[in-house]
């Protein structure tokens, strides 16, 4: 296995409906998806924040070493590797037999396009339902901002918030 | 052993890379934990090398980068951006500020030692900044020569500077730089138009030709591209793709000034507004040039005779233009064989009337990109 060159540390994109906020996130033994879907905490802790307006994303107007960010007002988060996003119970090979299914779904501000990876058949309201949990995991997403058609971001995972969905458009099966 | 600048605030991460460069790869390692300690250091015994991270504290990487360019004496370091920040608009930032390679975090350590080590070996990877290195060739007039000038120009670039040029024929209506060239315009843009998302570098190197002088060429389809034609987006992102790749690319665009040509012309760092010397050329060019009025700094007017016999006095087109002629190309009767035979003059027959002005058009051309470039 190549040896890589990080810390203890996930570096990710975190958007709200105005901003792009990068940031590490201490993760100890879990994965992104277990933090965020952590109900004993409605916030997420960032070390080395950089901010950036959703219109000039690449611009950072402003720096902070640490700061705490809301869940509930997350759109979606972004990681470069899409096993950064998977839940450490699904992790070990509870996905075997697993297919991935193309998936088109909105949110204020962004039209995101990816895979999601599902098991036996698909039952909408159970991908949907924030019962359980309350970011869907999608796989290689290409994200489109709505108004600034000339902006657009990819992540290998993304979590998107569900409660910020507006449409979930599933592909036919290939 | 070479010595290398390492500016990170990731005290972890700066050790980590300190032992690979060291240990790994036999060089001097000089490490910094922030911005304005590594530009000083740097200034006081320029390294051979810098690797700048972007997200730390005080100045960011980019600026880092823009001010080692700034300063003559650090000016010519290569810099590799390192960040975790891995989206396109990232890398195109770290371009424009004037990073020669952009890596995103996490990455292996063999891929960040292999960077190093072909960038130390002197390989060719710094890409155009922002504005600087492309040169937008138009008309509002079809059938003034507007291609057969870019592909003679970026020719002549291709040949003045190691090859590291590309031309981009964005013509919607069956352009015609693959067919000067020689080349059979498959494959071109029109597969990357249709993408959901702007085309990646990867998706565009696909597209990309390769011409026996070294010039590379991203043609546009034979075939017509019915509505709404190329997106902003699309036309942009081969832009960028390709400026991170090559020195000098050439764009030839349609006779139209829709959002993505002007997208285009906003890019550029020089931008050849062809013309011929008959009423409605005029016409078309005082229009273009009272629409990009914000642009005419950039402009070069160039007058392209293209058929033979007397033609009406520079001088007082460029009173009825308010603007002076860059280049006055002569009529070449050796173009016509050129162009049925796919071989261009710059390249088949360099002291040709064309060519010859073609390749004086590229030295005044190319100083205005390295103003717009400083």
């Amino acid at each position: 296995m190549e040896e890589m060159l990080r810390t203890g540390k996930l570096g990710a994109d975190f958007f709200t409906h105005s901003y792009r906020i990068s940031g590490q996130v201490d993760i100890r033994r879990q994965s992104l998806a277990d933090i965020l879907n952590d109900r004993t905490t409605a916030f997420i802790g960032l070390e080395d924040a950089y901010v950036s307006p959703l219109d000039r994303p690449a611009d950072i107007v402003a720096t902070y070493a640490a700061s705490n960010l809301v869940k509930g007002n997350l759109t979606f988060v972004t990681v470069r590797h899409g096993e950064d996003i998977i839940s450490r119970k699904d992790s070990y090979g509870s996905y075997l037999g697993s297919y991935l299914r193309k998936v088109f779904l909105t949110v204020p501000a962004f039209e995101i396009e990816g895979y999601l990876r599902l098991s036996g058949k698909v039952d909408l309201r159970r991908v949907l339902t924030v019962e359980s949990t309350d970011f869907l995991a999608v796989l290689d997403a290409r994200i489109q901002a709505s108004i600034h058609q000339d902006i657009g971001f990819t992540g290998g995972g993304t979590l998107v918030n569900k409660r910020h969905i507006g449409a979930f458009c599933l592909a036919e099966e290939e | 052993m070479a010595r290398i600048l390492a500016i990170d605030d990731n005290s972890d991460l700066l050790r980590m890379i300190e032992g690979l460069l060291r240990e790994r790869g036999g060089h001097e390692v000089i490490l910094s934990a922030d911005g304005e300690d590594g530009l000083a250091k740097a200034a006081a015994n320029p390294p051979d090398l810098a690797i700048v991270d972007v997200m730390m504290p005080g100045i960011t990487g980019y600026d880092v980068c823009r001010r080692l360019r700034q300063q003559p004496a650090t000016a010519e370091i290569p810099v590799i951006i390192l960040t975790a920040r891995g989206q396109e608009v990232d890398r195109q930032a770290a371009m424009e500020a004037g990073a020669d390679i952009y890596l995103a975090k996490p990455l292996t350590m063999a891929e960040l030692l292999e960077q190093v080590n072909r960038l130390l070996a002197g390989k060719p990877t710094r890409p155009a900044v922002a504005g600087a290195g492309i040169i937008a060739m138009l008309s509002l007039r079809g059938g003034v020569g507007v291609t057969t000038l870019a592909v003679n120009l970026a020719l002549v670039l291709a040949q003045q500077g190691d090859g590291r040029t590309c031309l981009i024929d964005l013509s919607p209506s069956s352009g015609s730089a693959a067919l000067q060239l020689g080349l059979r315009p498959d494959p071109n843009w029109s597969t990357l138009s249709t993408l959901g998302a702007p085309p990646s570098p990867a998706d565009v190197d696909t597209c990309v030709l390769g011409h026996a002088s070294g010039l590379r060429l991203l043609p546009a389809p034979f075939t017509p591209v019915v509505g709404v034609g190329l997106r902003s987006d699309a036309a942009l992102g081969m832009l960028t793709a390709l400026k991170g790749r090559y020195c000098t690319v050439v764009v030839d665009l349609p006779s139209v000034l829709n959002e993505s040509t002007i997208a285009i012309l906003e890019s550029a760092g020089a931008i050849g507004l062809v013309m011929t010397s008959d009423p409605p050329s005029i016409q078309a060019t005082l229009g273009t040039l009272q629409a990009l009025r914000d642009l005419v700094p950039r402009v070069h007017i160039i007058l392209n005779h293209i058929i033979p016999g007397e033609q009406a006095p520079v001088q007082a087109l460029e009173r009825v233009l308010r603007q002076q002629l860059s280049e006055v190309v002569p009529y070449d009767p050796a173009q016509a064989r050129a162009l049925s035979r796919g071989e261009p003059l710059a390249a088949s027959a360099p002291d040709s009337p064309l060519a010859r002005s073609v390749a004086l058009l590229g030295t005044r051309l190319q100083p205005t990109l390295q103003q717009v470039a400083g």
